[in-house]
Order: C-alpha cells, then sequence, then structure tokens
C-alpha cells in the first residue's frame, strides 16, 4: 500500500503519523510518502502563534466540535511527559477581551479552569468590559513540526521536496491512496472556489515577563483582525491581521504599525520588548473544511484521495481529531479493498 | 525650619521602599541610606518575589491582611503601568496544591489575589498525588530589577545611598536625627533583638521559559516561580542555619522534587544555586525605640523581621513605618525647633 501525503504542515504531518500509527502494524508494507514544495520554517503552520482556541462561535460541522476536544486532550496528555517544550507544547492561561457580554463558547468544557473576569482584573484592560480566563496550551508550529518529522523518520516515511503539479502525477507515479494536505494552496490541484487565503501577519518579540495570553475581540472587526498578544516557548507573538482574499507574501508597513500599536496600547510593556522578525502567513478559510473522501479516475486507474484542507486559523487547534478522521476513512479505503485483515491498531 | 535627618539602615527591598515613602510622604525630611550590601547582593534579590503572603504568628490577620493588600494594590497599579518592566513587576498565575485537604480551603488573601478559585478536577489531574488546589493571578516582583528601580526614584529624589558597614546605631547619632533601622538579620547585632533568626532558604535559578505558571506545594517547602529572565525553584526552610554557601545535595533534591511536579523542567538549563537567609521573627518589628546613651537620645523606628514575606508586605509595613517617622519628627519639631535632643 503506497500512501504519498502532499503537504508538509502541520495537518499533512500529523496525517501521516497517525496513518502510520494505526495501521503500519496490520498493513505490510505501508509506504508512505511526504511530498511538499514547503517544509518547516516555510509553511503556514511555522507562522502560526500556536495558541490552542478554536474560533468564539460554533463551527458549522459539529463534528468539528469532536475533533477539537480530541486534539486539546491528546495534546493534555503529553503535558505530562519530560519532552513537551521539544513537541513545542505548554501550558498557557490567559485572557479573552470583549466590548460587550457575549455567551460562553463551545468549547469552554475543553479548556481547563473557564471563567468569567472579575472587575479588578478588567481593570487591567480599560478599553474592554467583558471577559473570559482559561488555561490552553500553546502548541508552536516550528518545533512540533520538527517533533513530527523526527517521529517520521524513525518510522521509515521519507521526505521529498517537490511541486506537485496535479493529483494525476502522483497516481502515475504509483500512488494508491493520496492524503491532500495542501492547505491554502489546494486550489492548484483541484479548483475550489470556497477557498480562499485570509493573509495575516505576525511578529515575534522577546518579552519574557508576559506570561499570559491576550486576545481581543472586536465584534465589527472579525475574527483576528482585533490585536493579540500570544507568548510561545521563548517568544511572544503580537498580531491582530486578516485580510480575505489577499496573497501577497511580504510584510507590510501599515499592517507592522497596526499590530505594533495595538499590542502596545493592550499590553504597554511591549514597548521594552525587542523584535526578533515578522512573517506574513495564509490561513486558508474555507465555509467549511475539507475533510472527504474521493475517487479520481484517470484513464484505466483510480485513485483513492482524501482530502483534509481548509482549517482556517484553528488548524493546530483541530489538528488530530481530522488526522484520526483522516485515518477512519483510510481504513475504510482498506476494507474496501479487502486489505484490512486485522483491525488497526490504535495507539 | 531645617531638614529632619534621616538614616535608613539596609538597602534590601525593606530599606529601600521605606526610604521612598519617607521621601515621599514626610515633607522636609533629608534621607541617606548606609548598607554594607547592595542589590544584586542582598536577601531580596535571592527571593522569587511572589506575591502571596506568609502568615506571621504574631500579627493580626487583619493587619496582615491591610499590609499585604496595600502592597499588591501598589504593584498592581505599577504592572499596569509602562513601567513595569523597568520596575520588574508583572502578572503570574498558577497553583498551589495541597497533598492533603487544608484547614482552611479559602486563606486570608484570596480576594486580595485574581480571580482565587478552587481547582476544577479536570486541572487536578496534572498532579495526581495531590487532592486539592487553588488557582489564582498575583504578581511577581523580582528583586534584582525591582531594587535598582527603587534606588533610581531614590536618587532622583536627592536620597543619598552610602556604602558603610554599621556596627553600632549610635555611629550615626552624629549626622542623623532619626534611624531607620531595616537591617534584617543585622538587627540582631545592632538592636540586640535575640528574637530574630534566620531561616535558610536554598533555590536555584534556572532557564525553562515554556514554564508560564507557578505552582506551590501547599507545604510551601516546594515551588516553581516563573520570572521574566528565570524561573525559580525551591525550596528549604533551614531554621537557624547561617550558612551561605550551597549545598549539592540539596539542589540535586531540590530538582528532582520540582521535575515531579513539571516533568518539562528535566529540560531546564543554565542552572544557578542561589541562598537567601529570611530574616525570620515571630513578627514584623514595627516599633519607635528612643534609645538613649549619657544624656544623648537617638530616636530610632525599627523595621525589619519580615521573614518569608518581606516581598509580599513590604508596601504596607513602609508605610506603616513612615507613619512613625512622622511621629518622631513630629516629636522632635515641637520639642526644640532647631536644636539635637
Amino acid at each position: 500500500m503506497r500512501v504519498v501525503v502532499i503537504g508538509a504542515g502541520v495537518i499533512g504531518l500529523s496525517t501521516a503519523l497517525c496513518i502510520h500509527q494505526q495501521y503500519h502494524s496490520a498493513l505490510q508494507p505501508l509506504d508512505i510518502k511526504v511530498y511538499a514544495d514547503r517544509f518547516t520554517p516555510f509553511t503556514t503552520t511555522d507562522v502560526a502563534a500556536g495558541l490552542w482556541q478554536p474560533y468564539i462561535t460554533k463551527p458549522s460541522d459539529p463534528q468539528e466540535i469532536e475533533w477539537n476536544k480530541q486534539t486539546f486532550d491528546y495534546l493534555l496528555g503529553h503535558i505530562h511527559s519530560p519532552n513537551s517544550e521539544k513537541m513545542g507544547l505548554a501550558l498557557v492561561s490567559g485572557y479573552n477581551l470583549f466590548r460587550e457580554a457575549v455567551p460562553d463558547p463551545f468549547w469552554k468544557d475543553i479548556v481547563l479552569g473557564f471563567r468569567k473576569l472579575t472587575p479588578r482584573e478588567l481593570d487591567v484592560f480599560p478599553e474592554y468590559s467583558y471577559g473570559w480566563f482559561n488555561t490552553s496550551l500553546i502548541l508552536e508550529g516550528k518545533r512540533y513540526l520538527e517533533w513530527l518529522t523526527e517521529r517520521l523518520m524513525e518510522r521509515g516515511v521519507k521526505f521529498f521536496q517537490r511541486k506537485v503539479e496535479s493529483f494525476e502525477e502522483v497516481a502515475q507515479g504509483g500512488a494508491d491512496v493520496i492524503i491532500n494536505c495542501t492547505g491554502v494552496w489546494a486550489g492548484t490541484l483541484q479548483p475550489d472556489p470556497l477557498l480562499q487565503p485570509g493573509r495575516g501577519q505576525i511578529m515575534k518579540v522577546n518579552a519574557p515577563w508576559v506570561k499570559h495570553f491576550i486576545i481581543t475581540h472586536d465584534p465589527d472587526g472579525g475574527i483576528y483582525k482585533s490585536p493579540y498578544i500570544i507568548p510561545g516557548l521563548q517568544t511572544v507573538t503580537l498580531g491582530g491581521i486578516f485580510q480575505l482574499g489577499n496573497w501577497r507574501e511580504t510584510n507590510n508597513m501599515q499592517d507592522h504599525k497596526t499590530i505594533w500599536e495595538g499590542c502596545c496600547k493592550l499590553e504597554p510593556t511591549l514597548k521594552d520588548a525587542n523584535i526578533i522578525g515578522e512573517w506574513t502567513g495564509f490561513r486558508p478559510i474555507r465555509s467549511k473544511m475539507r475533510l472527504e473522501r474521493e475517487k479520481l479516475h484517470f484513464g484505466s486507474s483510480n485513485i483513492e484521495v482524501i482530502h483534509n484542507y481548509g482549517h482556517g486559523g484553528y488548524g493546530l487547534t483541530i489538528h488530530w481529531g481530522c488526522a484520526l478522521e483522516v485515518a477512519r476513512l483510510f481504513g475504510k479505503v482498506l476494507e474496501e479493498r479487502n486489505l484490512s485483515r486485522k483491525p488497526p491498531s490504535h495507539l | 525650619m531645617d531638614a529632619v535627618r534621616v538614616a535608613v539602615v539596609g538597602a534590601g527591598v525593606i530599606g529601600l521602599s521605606t526610604a521612598l515613602c519617607i521621601s515621599k510622604l514626610v515633607p522636609g525630611s533629608s534621607i541617606t541610606i548606609l548598607s554594607d550590601k547592595f542589590t544584586p547582593n542582598t536577601t531580596s534579590d535571592v527571593a522569587a518575589g511572589m506575591l502571596i503572603p506568609h502568615t506571621y504568628a504574631d500579627a493580626s490577620i487583619h493587619k496582615q491582611k491591610q499590609w499585604f493588600r496595600e502592597t499588591f494594590d501598589h504593584l498592581f497599579a505599577i504592572a499596569n503601568s509602562s513601567e513595569a518592566g523597568d520596575a520588574g513587576v508583572h502578572l503570574v498565575s498558577g497553583w498551589q496544591i495541597f497533598r492533603n485537604l487544608p484547614t482552611e480551603e479559602v486563606p486570608f488573601w484570596a480576594d486580595v489575589v485574581l480571580g482565587f478559585r478552587k481547582m476544577t478536577d479536570a486541572e487536578l489531574k496534572k498532579f495526581p498525588q495531590h487532592v486539592f488546589g487553588q488557582a489564582f493571578t498575583t504578581l511577581k516582583c523580582e528583586g534584582p530589577v525591582y531594587l535598582p528601580w527603587l534606588e533610581k526614584r531614590l536618587k532622583e529624589r536627592g536620597v543619598l545611598v552610602l556604602t558603610r558597614q554599621i556596627q553600632d546605631l549610635w555611629e550615626l547619632y552624629q549626622s542623623f536625627d532619626i534611624v531607620v533601622n531595616c537591617s534584617g538579620l543585622g538587627s540582631r547585632k545592632l538592636a540586640g533583638d535575640s528574637q530574630i533568626f534566620p531561616v535558610r532558604g536554598q533555590v536555584l535559578k534556572v532557564q525553562a521559559p515554556w514554564v508560564k505558571h507557578f505552582i506551590r506545594d501547599g507545604s510551601t517547602m516546594t515551588y516553581i516561580y516563573p520570572g521574566a529572565s528565570n524561573v525559580t525553584l525551591g525550596g528549604t526552610r533551614q531554621k537557624g542555619d547561617w550558612n551561605l554557601s550551597p549545598d549539592p545535595e540539596i539542589s540535586s533534591d531540590i530538582f528532582s522534587r520540582c521535575c515531579a511536579l513539571e516533568s518539562s523542567l528535566h529540560g531546564a538549563y543554565d542552572i544557578k544555586e542561589k541562598v537567601g537567609l529570611r530574616p525570620s521573627r515571630p513578627g514584623v518589628r514595627l516599633q519607635k525605640e528612643l534609645l538613649v546613651q549619657e544624656g544623648r537620645r537617638l530616636p530610632v523606628v525599627h523595621h525589619y523581621g519580615h521573614g518569608s514575606g518581606g516581598i509580599s508586605v513590604h508596601w504596607g509595613t513602609a508605610l506603616e513605618a513612615t507613619k512613625l517617622v512622622s511621629e518622631w519628627v513630629h516629636d522632635l519639631r515641637i520639642s526644640t525647633p532647631k536644636a539635637k535632643l
């Protein structure tokens, strides 16, 4: 069984790992290859701040709620290990701030210690009158991708740098199943009018005294357009840019100003912070993520494609639940081909 | 009217903050700080500076809460200003956890810190050996940054800072009208106080920037306090032990105890050992004393003996010490306008 995963961001690598974990003993040989034109540190995942937090509104697909929870619980399980920081994982607490009262989010019982902010806490943020406090997780994209890459290489998964132009070329190369994790660039392999870039720009600064995430919400602006401050394992990410349809990959001066002014207003101590760098990434925005099977026919050959893209700004937040779902669909493919002799091993 | 000359002995957090309070609240005072040790070599520099109060046996809970609240509110205002980085004060959240149900589930200071609540069962899962916990947000006030910031504020206000080792408070009689004794453990000699004794604390200062929460075991022996430039791992409480050299076996023990609570600490690097002697006493000595010797009189305000709680209550006790200084100033002014007593 030859599997090709296209894409080496968090979605591609975690899906590859999940499939290998579940099927490598039941299915021999299981040959998994990762094809990508971008690897860490050049993927969208590398630009993400890495805070586990879904959108505050309920997803249109209730399955996503379950996938978010599975991801949180899976990551929380790793918190106790001595290697958690090597994975890019740490517990972090912080604030979500609003200008008016809002209903509690669907994920309030998934995170730890969720509660509303007290009046004295709100005094810290004079522009905001309502908010939440909870403990969540940081999963730093770059470190996590490095960790995933190590786990995959240990398992004999091979990586190839190449720009895939079509599913057909991969099929003709001998793949049986393709896992399509091409993120915001999925449209080049198969047109998808629902998929758009949600351009983001972030700065990383040295501000080790900042121990909490601070996420502001603007009822008119929409998600990610309002300033946010998210501490990582070594540096702090500052952001607040979201531009639908903007494909410009270079950093923009006006956006730099918007981020810096917005975040310094929120946390005045940032004025002392050294800026380490600035990056742009494209959130793969889609009205609903695409996680489904598709059979493609090229001449006389059929190939199974499992799409797993369009995770917007919550890819890291939902990745493991989606990987498990893809693994389940992969199991169905095997059943249909009478290939699974034993029940898949669940690690 | 001449300035009243005030000598403050000691340049730890108590000496410096008391001098600053006096400079702000006692008009017509001319202040000099005298100390043999300055930051980064004071006890305050070793302390992690977490605002979690210590309970003094000899002071009313009401008073202790007032001191803590005054200190917290004062530092909270600094933490929310753009000065926070320069002052070394920032917010930190975390957990205090207990292996056995504590007699007091809600301590007297619960409504002074922010967001105090019981930990949920899901949160306690992180600590399988512990059955109960409290979650809250408090402040960390870091000696090595706060003390230089205080010194800067003091120099701006014209306070003189001198390096001197004082063997006897009478040395100050000639040049000063009032002495404020903030010498911590030094008071054993300077004030002849046998009630003050060291409680030795050894800590590790390590690099582990991914640790964002404090974790404190309710027994208060084991704690993890993340700061702006390092994480403090502790600790010990060795009564009557004056030894300032770190003990490697103790360091090893502290490290294992902390790793047991936060296993990612196994990856900590750049580990440094430090020792501080907490100036412990059944209660803080906040008291006026008139020293008399062969017809000479020296008004003193004692302000020492904060034990583990120095940083947690420093501003509240400094305000009270300042009140006592004002009382001496008042007495001096009404007794004889110009001459020394």
